[in-house]
């Protein structure tokens, strides 16, 4: 008994073993790497880690040189290496590996519908005429591509058509040439097929020609047409890969002289491998890493039509009457005819097909998702708040702040940071530009429910985080407080009967780099960094006042209570305003824009208005979407400054030019800190920079103002650093080491204008157009990021493929600075 | 004889018409479309015609100097002739060897799987790749495998008509042993074996017999596949053959000579191979 069951295990397993053997792995390990390559060409340029234009330059770390061409695995960055001139592999191959499979694709699919439709049918005609076969005689004896080559060779070097033009071109050469090919091997089976006696019977009983061949024919054959489908793929990759070889590569070839090169314009992969074909004697990983993909891509296809291939012979063949050495050891699928059809019943194959369809919309879902995650300077924080805020009669306000703050970074925090930045203007403080005195007091903290310290210190407030809370992923924060709002202050300030309310609630700083990016306050320029957050605002103010805002959309005037809210913006400015005249216009998609002020100064609201509506217009046309809905100007005494969705502007100064710019500066502010946002204490130029930059552009641009007098702000900034002597300065130093802030905002527009008047040919036709493209493209790259020196220099050298070295002259490089 | 008549004809309009595309197409700088230049082509074909009735191929451009084709044709011509010769008939001897004869014995498996690999690489890889390797077994070993010398000699040529012999041994291999595969189950082949018949015997009798058609009907394509290797091979190990006159001219009549003797070249493997075939069935199997 026992020996009896033991046996039957050994059976057992001795069918599976045999059932193992005799699995079609070609055909899913073709299938699979199919679907690995097709991943690729979709998500390929999503994943290249570099862009075509970007170098590798020589650079000394960690006691190593890294110099191009890098050897493969050598560093992290450059997984594959790079090639002689330091261009990332990688990237070039997951660029260019698109055109190559999909190129191929389609040249095979033009020339297997026409190639087998008119083979279907010439296979049916009684006698093929002479002609056609003395034709296809003919035209086997030529390789094709050498057709190609006399073809292409006068139009693919340097050539002037664009790229799309010349990969169509490509197209339907290949696919029109190798038809006959195609028709004569269709042709020759349909005939054969043709004479058969189910063909007769067909006929007999009154099929039709088009019957005959689409119902007859046409299914004995479309099997091997699926494998003939592939290997012509590949075959046409060959074609491909012997042009190559010539040097002319699909989608175009540039040719360099002194020496003479030769390069692919669209890194497709057969031209890659073309273009390195010098490197066999040195270097070679040029060459091999390329051909090492191409050889993936080709043997993808081979396996996936041979799996094929060996799954119809084993359903189909006879079995032979003597030993070959040729037989498939696949086990043959047979059609169950009148089994249940039932196509939900799982078997292997097709949970691993739902698997490999599953993880390739996952996978491409990730790509898509998290492609833009490595753009900008990384935070380890979001904030969320719910605002509460109520003033009396006497202007004391009361104010309660539920703040999420959650951690992205992969610390514990041991306590949180906020600006406060209302308790520095307390009595006895030392800012000149702040005439009266605030009071604030706090008056209750709660994190997580919990009551909890705090310590406050000028402006920073800071709540330590019990040990049972630190891992938490969110803290809740409540804070309870009041506070006055200083005469005349600077920002956070009161213009009677008008409150100005700026950085009036606790701000969330920065978990950056590990640790809280905390500045404390300073006079002048903007201390405090935030990041992108929503806001829920609840509001109630004594009667006759109106409330206007950051938010997405404020109510109306002198409704004195109400809620409002704001999604993705820095900060959250209100303006409590009494007695204001209101004037009203709209720009581009929609977007209102309102001008509150009073009529005792000299400027000319509607003028000022237009001159708003024209800048933000402008803006909207050349550089992208304005992020709100409304842009509010209000006119009062006071600093000039940027808030989202709106911007305080002092029409009391007697220079009226320079109360023309600063509107349209501030707007220009929109974009460059509401959307692309940077670190104002150690990246002050980044947004105050491009702004002047912006608005010099809009003179110079959209003005047509002469370039002298469009500039002359920033010039004037640079005569003035001058005339007191102090020397230069790099643009991106701290805040408490600016010398002077012409270095913030005057030298990097000069620099930013010298470096488009240097480089534009290379982009557009005149310094205009291209310097609003940049700007354009500039900020749809870091919408919604935080930019810095680093990722500033990154994406404009290799906007204009200047070396890093290029900035050195108002940019500190070095990395310390970055870090 | 009429269709070899329209076949040659057609060959040679389509030939000239190749030798005639770099003349033909070009690139409009102004509006960057393509320029077809037809107009010439009368000309083109008037002036090649003219000139093969006095009696000499042309001239073309070497260096600076000008020379008569006919007199450095007759190397390089014979240079190619036998790189592509010795490889279309060593491809066929191997494949019906591989495939047919020694297919049932267990090591000609190891070869079969080697073959059903390499298959599966385009030929310029296995072309690109076998330059690498010659270069790397140069570098370890201090053997030269290559010259890239255009008067090497022997080293010149015997590693161009390996590779110029690997894509139709492949691509015969395949045909015939799927050939073989299906002849197998014929009913004949029972036959012969319910007649005791031992399997050399059926091999060369039954089978052999059986396959030859296909291999005669696919050789105009497989003697393609060499001389389109040949050309690459040629350019890219400076071989000095008849590619030199279409890769190295930017003139309508060598290009046009060159091809015509690709032309010539095809026609003598293909008839030796028929040749050959012709003798083995004479000498070995039975009418």
């Amino acid at each position: 008994m026992f020996q009896l069951g033991f046996y039957s295990i050994c059976l057992n397993g001795v069918l599976f073993m045999n059932r193992l053997l005799k699995v079609n792995y070609l055909l899913y390990i073709g299938t699979f790497l199919v679907t690995v390559l097709l991943f690729f060409c979709i998500f390929g340029p999503m994943i290249a880690p570099h862009s075509l234009t970007s170098t590798l330059e020589t650079q000394y770390t960690n006691g190593k040189v890294l110099a191009p061409p890098m050897e493969p695995f050598e560093t992290d960055s450059y997984p594959l290496g790079t090639d002689k001139w330091g261009y990332d592999l990688m990237s070039m191959i997951l660029n260019g590996l698109r055109y190559t499979v999909f190129i191929a694709a389609a040249v095979t699919a033009i020339k297997m519908l026409f190639g087998t439709i008119i083979g279907l049918y010439i296979g049916t005609w009684k006698k093929t005429p002479g002609w056609m076969i003395a034709f296809e005689n003919a035209w086997s004896y030529v390789p094709l591509f050498l057709i190609l080559y006399f073809f292409l060779s006068p139009i693919s070097f340097n050539s002037s058509l664009e790229t799309s033009t010349l990969i169509g071109y490509f197209i339907i050469i290949a696919s029109v040439i190798s038809i006959p090919s195609i028709v004569s091997s269709v042709r020759l089976k349909t005939a054969e097929l043709y004479q058969s006696v189910y063909i007769d019977a067909g006929r007999v009983l009154g099929a039709g020609k088009h019957r005959l061949i689409w119902k007859h024919i046409f299914p004995q054959l479309k099997e091997s047409f699926l494998v003939m489908f592939i290997l012509e793929i590949v075959y046409v990759i060959a074609l491909m890969g012997q042009l190559a070889l010539m040097n002319i590569f699909i989608g175009g070839t540039i040719m360099r002289y002194d020496p003479v090169i030769y390069l692919s314009v669209t890194k497709e992969l057969a031209g890659l491998v073309g273009q390195a074909r010098g490197n066999i004697y040195g270097s070679t990983h040029i060459l091999l890493v390329p051909l090492i993909v191409l050889l993936f891509t080709t043997a993808s296809f081979s396996l996936l039509a041979n799996g094929l291939k060996n799954r119809f012979h084993s359903n189909y063949q006879r079995t032979p009457w003597i030993k070959t050495g040729h037989e498939p050891q696949v086990i043959p699928a047979r059609k169950q005819y009148g089994a249940k059809g039932s196509f939900w019943t799982l078997s292997t194959p097709k949970i691993a097909l739902g698997a490999l369809v599953i993880a390739f919309a996952g996978a491409g879902i990730y790509v898509t998702a998290t492609k833009d995650a490595d753009i900008g300077v990384k935070s380890g924080s979001q904030a969320e708040y719910t605002l509460n805020l109520e003033m009396d009669a006497n202007g004391i306000f009361s104010a309660e702040a539920d703040i999420q703050l959650k951690n992205k970074s992969d610390e514990e925090w041991e306590e949180l940071v906020f600006y406060f930045i209302p308790n520095v203007f307390k009595e006895g403080h030392q800012f000149e530009s702040v005439k009266g005195t605030s009071e604030s007091e706090i008056n209750e903290v709660t994190l997580n429910g919990q009551k909890a310290e705090y310590t406050l210190e000028d402006d920073t407030l800071t709540i330590p985080v019990s040990k049972g809370m630190a891992d938490r992923a969110k803290h809740k924060v409540n804070i309870k407080y009041g506070f006055t709002v200083p005469e005349k202050g600077s920002r956070f300030s009161k213009v009677s009967p008008n409150h100005y309310l700026a950085q009036w609630y606790p701000m969330a700083a920065v978990y950056q780099n590990g640790k809280w990016n905390k500045e404390p306050y300073k006079e002048g320029l903007e201390t405090f960094h935030t990041g992108f957050s929503d806001f829920k605002i609840s509001y109630k103010l004594p009667n006759g006042y109106s409330f206007v805002s950051t938010a997405e959309k404020d109510p109306e005037a002198e409704k004195n209570e109400g809620a409002v809210k704001a999604e993705r913006v820095r900060d959250f400015f209100i303006a409590v305003m009494k007695d204001m005249d209101m004037y009203e216009t709209e720009a581009e998609d929609g977007v209102k824009i309102r001008l509150f002020t009073r009529n005792n100064h000299d400027k000319d609201p509607a003028a000022s208005l237009e001159l708003a509506r024209k800048a933000l217009s402008f803006y909207q046309e050349n550089i992208g979407g304005y992020p709100h809905n409304q842009l509010d100007i209000v006119l009062d005494e006071g600093q000039f400054m940027e808030y989202p969705g709106i911007v305080t502007i002092n029409p009391y100064i007697g220079d009226k030019r320079f109360y023309d710019i600063s509107i349209v500066h501030e707007i220009a502010h929109q974009y460059f800190y509401g959307v692309v946002a940077n670190d104002p204490y150690h990246q002050a130029w980044v947004d105050e920079g491009m702004t002047e930059f912006a608005t010099s552009m809009y003179y110079y641009a959209g003005e047509n103002q002469p370039e002298p007098q469009a500039f002359g702000i920033s010039r004037y900034r640079m005569e003035a650093i001058e005339e007191e002597g102090l020397g230069r300065q790099y643009s991106n130093v701290p805040l408490d080491e600016v010398k002077h802030t012409g270095f913030i905002y005057g030298q990097p527009t000069l620099e930013i204008y010298k470096m488009i008047q240097e480089k534009y040919r290379q982009k557009g036709e005149t310094p205009k157009e291209v310097g609003m493209q940049y700007l354009s493209d500039y900020y749809q790259k870091f919408r919604y990021k935080e930019v810095d020196t680093q990722e500033f220099i990154r994406f404009t050298k290799d906007y204009f493929s200047v070396p890093t070295g290029y900035f050195n002259n108002w940019l500190d490089t070095s990395n310390k600075a970055s870090s | 004889m009429v269709r070899a008549v329209q076949q040659i004809f057609i060959i040679f309009v389509l030939i000239l018409l190749l030798a005639a595309l770099p003349k033909i197409v070009s690139v409009d700088p102004m509006e960057g479309g393509l320029e077809w230049n037809f107009g010439s082509l009368h000309e083109i074909y008037g002036d090649f015609i003219m000139e093969i009735s006095h009696g000499s191929l042309g001239s073309y451009q070497l260096g600076r100097q000008t020379r008569p084709i006919a007199e450095d044709i007759g190397d390089n011509f014979l240079t190619s002739l036998q790189i592509v010769l010795t490889g279309v008939i060593s491809a066929v001897f191997i494949s019906l060897l591989f495939g047919v004869f020694i297919s049932r014995f267990r090591p000609t498996k190891i070869f079969g799987m080697m073959f059903n690999i390499l298959a599966a690489i385009p030929d310029f890889i296995i072309i690109v790749m076998s330059m690498i390797l010659a270069v790397k077994v140069y570098k370890v070993t201090g053997i030269r495998v290559i010259s890239l010398r255009p008067d090497g000699g022997a080293l010149n040529t015997w590693f161009p008509t390996m590779l110029v012999a690997i894509a139709p041994t492949l691509y015969l291999f395949k045909l015939v042993s799927v050939k073989y595969y299906q002849t197998s189950g014929e009913d004949y082949i029972k036959t012969a074996v319910a007649k005791g018949m031992g399997l050399s015997y059926i091999n060369f009798q039954h089978v052999y017999k059986n396959i030859e058609p296909f291999i005669k009907a696919e050789l105009v394509k497989v003697i393609s596949l060499a001389i389109g290797n040949l050309f690459i091979i040629e350019y890219i190990m400076n071989v000095s053959g008849i590619t030199k006159f279409v890769f190295q001219s930017h003139e309508v009549q060598p290009i046009a000579i060159g091809l015509f003797a690709m032309l010539l070249i095809s026609l003598i493997v293909y008839v030796s191979i028929r040749l050959l075939f012709y003798l083995f069935k004479r000498g070995f199997i039975y009418e």
